[in-house]
């Protein structure tokens, strides 16, 4: 018999603000976390703006154990934060770093994420490289390169690159010994996380899982990556309203940065303790397209089996979702192949079910979108709110869904859905409800 | 409780290329053979290590169907190595996808065509490096003043009939980098549209892969995967980051093939590599209907983190403690007492200190029944991701060979550890394979012999 297994902490650290309460409330509010970009000079790119957290002030975030994460990787830091919010409001004793938590076993607590890779050092690696590169020829001299890389780099900058990086300080900070892993299967990776998650309390090899995502693709190399692959908006007169999902004239993704964190728990381990349950999680689904590098099985073939599987393994039918999380990129294709699939394992009643984007707002997490949308979900729930799509003013034929366009609404939600998609055809899917013993 | 069976092995590294027993891991593993020689791929003159384990060269286009040969071209070194190792994996296993085609080779003895959808794929994944002339030349274009990259003349070039920087990078740049391309590839190649994922955790990914995978497969959502690793460290990047956290062998440039020494009371570093394994992982009962050829069954799956106790992101659990834990769940889940283990393959990276906590997890997991040690990737290096990949390859080789090879370079073991000192043909119910990767992911698979074909 599989272990029921639910949500007792969130956290997040996004575009929005770095708090739950304040980023949910702009969100009701459908204000926006996208600006011209700072981090650095994109004036010459062909996308110049990205939703960047602002005014986050890790040091605050963390505590007394910063000078242990000191080192840390900004996807990291984002991480870190967003799961001290979480563990705190799950009532989970913080005992200090390395220390026993009392009444805790440490090997019972796990870590998954879907968390990116740590920033490049960029000054350094672009330096580097033109320095070994002579003018005029083609070929990087190494042996240049090799005496200024190795006096140049700095060791834990480098290694904090590494995408484990996450779990391992979140690991250190928690004293979380269980199961650790991360998953970065691009845009679906903390959905992913979080579903696997899932499993491991399951299957009983945890009482508690610390999961989500946390990423920052915001440097020039990761928007030079997305700029060449035309994936992203170029409105830059306008960037509040360049990402318009499901909208006639949406031309693209907004870059965004950030981290989410849920405490997942046994339910009897939640009840043992006395904790506040906010959610339970009772569906996964996760699929393959297996079809190419780039686009989307052209049917939602891969999306519709993830949306299947989750229902399937809630023992749930469409009837039963109040309201679905999209992917909603606000790309044309992602944005109508997701609405083509819901269309498609929903029938009839998929014009019924609520379903909006908060991309809209803070743009793309990228393998921490999954998370801050699951959290999204959790708190429609807990406050009967649909988050808005917002900058939806030009209706799409291919897209005729219920977006919950440009304004919050009222609605009761006891059963809510999260859908992710990433390139390289990766599908997957969460379902959470409210818990009713 | 459904069972899984390991029924393909695809191996790449050092010691050559190749399926099950074939193409050069088994050999020489028995052989003692080290695949670790003089760093060839670029000039490293500048380095004071300059030994690695490369593979011999291969085609990728060689191990693709043609119609992917294009697809080819976007495919990072760690990718290519990957889609090898599961073309290797997939022939191995005799499965009939959509990248293996159909022709005499195919025909009978047990050949069979899989079910896309209850086919997943899981593949871990390291940092992977962009390849840095590719960038430097078109960082070129923005060249400033003291070599400074001028970000206002990337995007866009002040000469508008003039190719940015930018826009001199193929527009599918990014995708050859991105960790999930190794498993998007081997995907789309062999048409695997069940539970898709790829691990990140350093040297641990592989097996962690495997258990993801093995998950699947025992809950009922997918009824074969491919799993497993790949990673090149054989890189500029790689070898910077290697020296500079004081991981690799300075000292044996001149006996490079000895570079590696694992539980050696003379191990002075480990060496840079590439390489790994794809396996195929299936339910017992569909192996067993189509007559597939079992290597081993994984058994018991085990998983910790020893960052807590190490302290800092790359220092160790010297108490072995969290490494250990993980074994001992892995032992339970496979109803294996220390005793019954035959062999043991631990990550062995030959950097002393790594190699003592190993030594000392080891004591924790087994007590008194250490089973004979044998660092497989002695003779390999460092490969990342695809470390444990091809550790958990050479293990099920052991178990369906009934033999334990000798261990590559090791002369004078560390005291108390009973290292494999010659290959021997012994009876092999449990091997078991444990990684413990800098960042503190542990990752414990304890295999078990098959006898019901």
């Amino acid at each position: 018999m599989r272990k029921r297994v639910v949500i007792t902490g969130i956290g997040w650290v996004t575009p929005l603000g770095h708090d739950i309460e304040t980023v949910w409330r702009r969100l009701q509010a459908g204000e926006s976390g996208i600006a011209p970009t700072t981090l650095f000079d994109a004036r010459t790119f062909p996308t110049t703006f990205a939703a960047e957290v602002k005014g986050y002030d890790f040091p605050a975030a963390i505590g007394a154990s910063y000078p242990r994460h000191r080192e840390a990787g900004r996807n990291t830091r984002f991480a870190l934060g967003a799961a001290k919010q979480a563990w705190t409001m799950a009532g989970l004793p913080d005992s200090g770093i390395g220390a026993q938590t009392p009444g805790l076993d440490p090997y019972a607590v796990g870590t998954y994420m879907g968390a990116g890779e740590g920033g490049l050092d960029f000054a350094n690696y672009t330096h580097n490289a033109l320095a070994a590169l002579p003018a005029g020829t083609s070929s990087i001299d190494t042996r240049t390169w090799g005496n200024l890389a190795l006096k140049n780099f700095d060791p834990m900058r480098e290694i904090e690159q590494e995408p484990s990086m996450t779990i391992t300080h979140l690991a250190m900070e928690f004293n979380a010994r269980g199961p650790s892993l991360n998953c970065l299967t691009a845009c679906a990776a903390s959905t992913q996380a979080i579903g696997e998650a899932t499993e491991i309390i399951r299957r009983g090899d945890a009482d508690i899982m610390i999961s989500g995502g946390a990423h920052s693709m915001i440097h020039p190399f990761g928007v030079t990556g997305f700029n060449r692959l035309t994936a992203l908006s170029t409105f830059n007169d306008n960037p509040r309203r360049a990402c318009r999902p499901f909208d006639a004239t949406r031309g693209g993704f907004v870059l965004g940065e950030g981290a989410g964190i849920v405490i997942l728990e046994s339910l009897e381990h939640a009840q043992q303790r006395g904790a506040k349950i906010l959610a339970e999680v009772v569906g996964y689904g996760s699929s393959c397209d297996a079809f190419a590098v780039t686009d989307q099985h052209p049917e939602g073939r891969g999306a519709i089996v993830a949306i299947r599987e989750a229902l399937k393994d809630a023992e749930m039918t469409p009837r039963d979702i109040h309201y679905i999380n999209a992917h909603g990129t606000g790309t044309k294709e992602n944005d109508s192949t997701e609405t083509l699939a819901v269309k498609q394992v929903f029938g009839e009643h998929a014009k019924h079910v609520p379903m909006s984007s908060i991309k809209s707002m803070m743009g793309h997490l990228i393998a921490a979108a999954g998370a801050v949308e699951l959290i999204t979900c959790v708190l429609a729930m807990r406050d009967g709110v649909l988050p808005p799509t917002m900058n939806y003013e030009h209706p799409d034929p291919e897209c005729d869904l219920d977006y919950v366009p440009n304004a919050a609404r009222k609605a009761p939600v006891d059963v809510a859905m999260s859908l992710n998609f990433g390139f390289g055809g990766q599908n997957d899917t969460l379902i959470i409800r409210k818990f009713a013993g | 409780m459904r069972r899984v069976v390991i029924t393909g092995i695809g191996a790449v590294s050092p010691l050559g290329l190749g399926g099950g027993t074939g193409g050069g891991l088994w050999e020489g593993l028995l052989a003692g053979r080290s695949g670790t020689a003089t760093l060839r791929r670029f000039d490293a003159s500048a380095f004071p290590s300059r030994v690695a384990g490369e593979v011999p060269a291969f085609k990728t286009t060689d191990y693709v169907p043609k119609s992917y040969r294009k697809a080819t071209k976007i495919m990072a070194r760690d990718i290519e190595l990957a889609v090898v190792a599961a073309d290797l994996a997939v022939k191995d296993a005799r499965l009939i996808t959509r990248g293996i085609a159909e022709g005499p080779a195919t025909q009978g003895g047990g050949w069979f065509k899989p079910n896309p959808e209850r086919m997943g794929c899981n593949i871990g994944a390291g940092l992977i490096a962009a390849d840095l002339t590719e960038l430097a030349t078109a960082m070129a274009q923005a060249r400033a003043e003291h070599d400074v990259l001028d970000l206002a003349r990337w995007g866009r070039s002040e000469d508008p009939a003039k190719t940015s920087g930018m826009e001199s990078l193929t527009p599918l740049w990014l995708l050859k980098y991105l960790p999930n391309m190794l498993a998007c590839h081997v995907s789309i190649i062999h048409d695997t549209q069940g539970p898709s994922n790829t691990i990140t955790c350093g040297q641990a990914s592989a097996g962690l892969a495997l258990a993801e995978a093995a998950r699947t497969i025992q809950r009922g959502d997918a009824d074969l995967a491919l799993v497993g690793g790949c990673e090149t460290k054989v890189h500029e990047m790689g070898l910077m980051r290697w020296t500079l956290l004081g991981r690799l062998n300075t000292r044996d440039n001149d006996t490079p093939q000895r570079a590696c020494r694992p539980y050696d009371t003379t191990a002075a570093g480990s060496v840079i590599a590439e390489g790994g394994a794809v396996l195929v992982i299936e339910e017992f009962e569909h192996a067993r209907a189509r007559g597939a050829t079992i290597y081993a069954e994984v058994a018991g799956l085990g998983a910790t983190a020893g960052a807590a106790a190490a302290g800092s992101p790359t220092g160790i659990d010297t108490s072995g403690e969290a490494a250990a834990m993980a074994m001992k769940k892995a032992l339970a889940g496979a109803g294996a007492k220390a005793q019954d283990v035959g062999v043991v393959v631990p990550p062995g990276y030959g950097i002393a200190a790594w190699d003592a906590a190993d030594a000392a997890a080891l004591r924790g997991a087994f007590g008194e029944h250490v089973p004979t040690v044998v660092p497989a990737r002695a003779g390999i290096g460092d490969c990342g991701a695809g470390a444990q990949a091809l550790d958990l390859a050479a293990a099920a080789l052991m178990i369906q060979q009934q033999t334990i090879p000798p261990a590559t370079n090791v002369t004078t073991p560390i005291a108390g550890l009973p290292v494999s000192v010659k290959a021997e043909s012994r009876p092999l119910e449990y091997a078991a394979v444990l990684t413990t990767a800098l960042g503190g992911q542990n990752s414990a698979v304890v295999l078990k012999r098959m006898d019901h074909q």
